[in-house]
């Protein structure tokens, strides 16, 4: 195949750096263009997309990009059929389960048989509350889910946590850590098969640089 | 799964795959006919997941059954009609990726793993993940001569790559599958296919009945599986208690017609050549009528449209071919009008026909 791999970048914030320095790693140069949504590199080898963490892994799933970096947790959350080549080990967080630091529960088997959760995590939360025999009701929200508690939305989150600051910051303490995550480099199972020489190399030169 | 309670309190469900339910009927209705039995299906099966094509409930597979022969001749056979009905609806460029569910749960037995580590070891293979597999073999304590045989197994691509591998005699039972997979492609070079066939050891496909070979078919642009299938062995004797081998694929009609679009294939310009009927004359429209369907055309009468602009404009509108426009009868010659060209000439019903045939063959 002699057209462009495809690779999905984070558009924004520290993930996109990140990113951006593991495409260094790649020795790949990016015309850098600011702000632009698709970006070519130097060599005409490659094509850059900058999207949201969350559709990245199914741009990935569906071949809409071969390549593509994004959180362990999100590619769960997706529950696509791609293949993780590398952990990139940044990115490096944790999807937990908090409640506001006044409650008295101090661990999950004590919260109700239904809980009502708030999340960015809609089938991971499922999964986790359903492994513990309950039924969660979920409120999928958009980012910010640690305002749910003070508005009275509900008393449970499920959200990532870097450090525990914003979770402090808003009132809240964990009461169990659901996984850990990091991103990680996944492809497409088709374009694997098609680029599987070139990709291999891709994969050798970030896994050697430390 | 879709499943519903029925009134009297019995679940009932909506397949989500077509073998099964085969399975079902040939064990329990088809138990008489000559084997091997040759099947096949094109139906809508419904599934909740959400890891298909456009979060579609409910698609269609296009699929065939081989049962009740267990020789590998039946493996390429289905392998090999799985690449010609590709290329008949016009796909370009597919190709089939093989693996073995036998060989691979062999090796994992050999292993020695529990099942929580065999389903994360498959993980580790999948991803191809060299580091990870070296941990991997070595938190296990896993024999350098068996991890040398999985890296290796990793690396053959084609099927012929695997005659450079022999082991010694306490690993028959992979040497055989191994022979079967070397017998299978010489089976798929009788057909002449074996160019379009890749070995991929780390193939699984979701199902668990899978026995022995088990393909995928793809195309290089579309990023998902067309379909696929394999061999199943076991399933039978779930219904009945007799053993019966068999194998099959089935693909994704709706995956098919977005790889056909992705190839530049405008379905809707394919299929048989259409026709209106305008008449001045009822009879002689409907005698024209009965006169294309029995040589097996597709046409309608038009009624409403009386100025001859207007019913050239409907006609585009429908997506026919051509317009014939009849007189008062057919015994003299009639207009027909081709869409495609924007022109008309004078011809018979009968010389219309042939020319139609005679541009279809070609």
């Amino acid at each position: 195949m002699d057209r462009k791999i495809r690779v999905a970048l984070p558009s924004k914030g520290r993930l996109r750096d990140s990113s951006l320095d593991t495409v260094k790693k790649m020795g790949v140069h990016l015309n850098e263009s600011g702000r632009a949504y698709i970006v070519e590199d130097a060599k005409g080898d490659f094509e850059f997309v900058f999207a949201r963490t969350f559709d990245i892994p199914l741009y990935v799933h569906y071949g809409a990009a071969d390549l593509g970096i994004t959180g362990y947790d999100v590619i769960l959350e997706r529950e696509v059929d791609v293949y993780e080549l590398l952990d990139l080990n940044f990115g490096k967080c944790s999807l937990v389960v908090a409640i506001p630091e006044n409650s008295e529960i101090s661990s999950v088997k004590s919260l109700s048989r239904t809980p009502r959760v708030a999340t960015e995590y809609p089938n991971i939360t499922r999964k986790y509350f359903e492994s513990l025999g309950k039924q969660a009701e979920i409120l999928a929200v958009r980012g910010t889910a640690e305002l749910a508690p003070r508005l009275g939305l509900a008393e449970i989150i499920v959200d990532v946590s870097e450090t525990g600051k914003t979770l402090k910051e808003n009132g809240l303490k964990v009461i169990d850590k659901i996984l850990d995550s990091s991103c990680r480099l996944i492809c497409n199972r088709i374009s694997y098969r098609v680029f599987e020489k070139k990709i291999n190399g891709i994969v050798e030169r970030i896994g050697r640089m430390p | 799964m879709f499943k519903f309670q029925d009134r009297d309190g019995k679940i009932l469900a909506l397949r989500a795959e077509m073998t099964t339910p085969i399975a079902r009927i040939v064990t329990t209705k088809m138990g008489s006919r000559p084997k091997p039995l040759r099947l096949f299906y094109i139906c809508n099966v419904f599934r909740y997941n959400r890891s298909y094509f456009e979060n579609l409930r409910e698609f269609h597979q296009a699929g065939v059954e081989l049962i009740g022969c267990s020789k590998l001749e039946a493996d390429g056979e289905v392998i090999a009609l799985l690449l010609f009905s590709a290329e008949k609806i016009g796909l370009e460029k597919v190709r089939i990726d093989l693996g073995h569910a036998g060989l691979l749960r062999e090796i994992l037995n050999t292993m020695r793993l529990g099942e929580s580590e065999k389903e994360i070891f498959q993980k580790i293979l999948k991803s191809r993940n060299t580091a990870k597999i070296d941990k991997f073999t070595e938190d296990f304590g896993i024999s350098p001569q068996l991890k040398d045989l999985l890296l290796r197994l990793l690396n053959c691509k084609k099927l012929e790559d695997l005659q450079s591998i022999s082991l010694n005699p306490k690993l028959a039972k992979i040497q055989r599958f191994l022979s079967e997979l070397l017998e299978v492609n010489d089976i798929l070079s009788d057909y002449g296919v074996e160019e379009d066939v890749f070995f991929d050891f780390s193939l699984t496909r979701k199902i668990e009945y899978y026995t022995g070979v088990v393909f995928e078919a793809s195309i290089p642009n579309v990023g998902l599986p067309l379909g696929g299938g394999g061999r199943y062995d076991n399933l039978m004797e779930k219904f009945n208690g007799q053993k019966l081998p068999a194998t099959g694929f089935a693909i994704e009609v709706e995956k098919c017609l977005w790889a056909l679009k992705n190839q530049g294939f405008d379905v809707s310009k394919r299929g048989e050549p259409k026709v209106l009927i305008k008449s001045m004359s009822r009879s002689a429209g409907v005698e024209a009528l009965k006169f294309l369907r029995n040589a097996g055309i597709t046409c309608l009468l038009n009624f409403d449209e009386q100025e001859k602009g207007d019913v050239i404009e409907y006609a585009k509108q429908l997506g026919v071919n051509y317009v014939v426009f009849v007189g008062s009868s057919l015994e003299k010659s009639l207009e027909i009008y081709d869409i495609n060209l924007g022109s008309a000439k004078k011809s018979r019903l009968q010389s219309f026909i042939k020319s139609m045939e005679a541009s279809e063959g070609g």
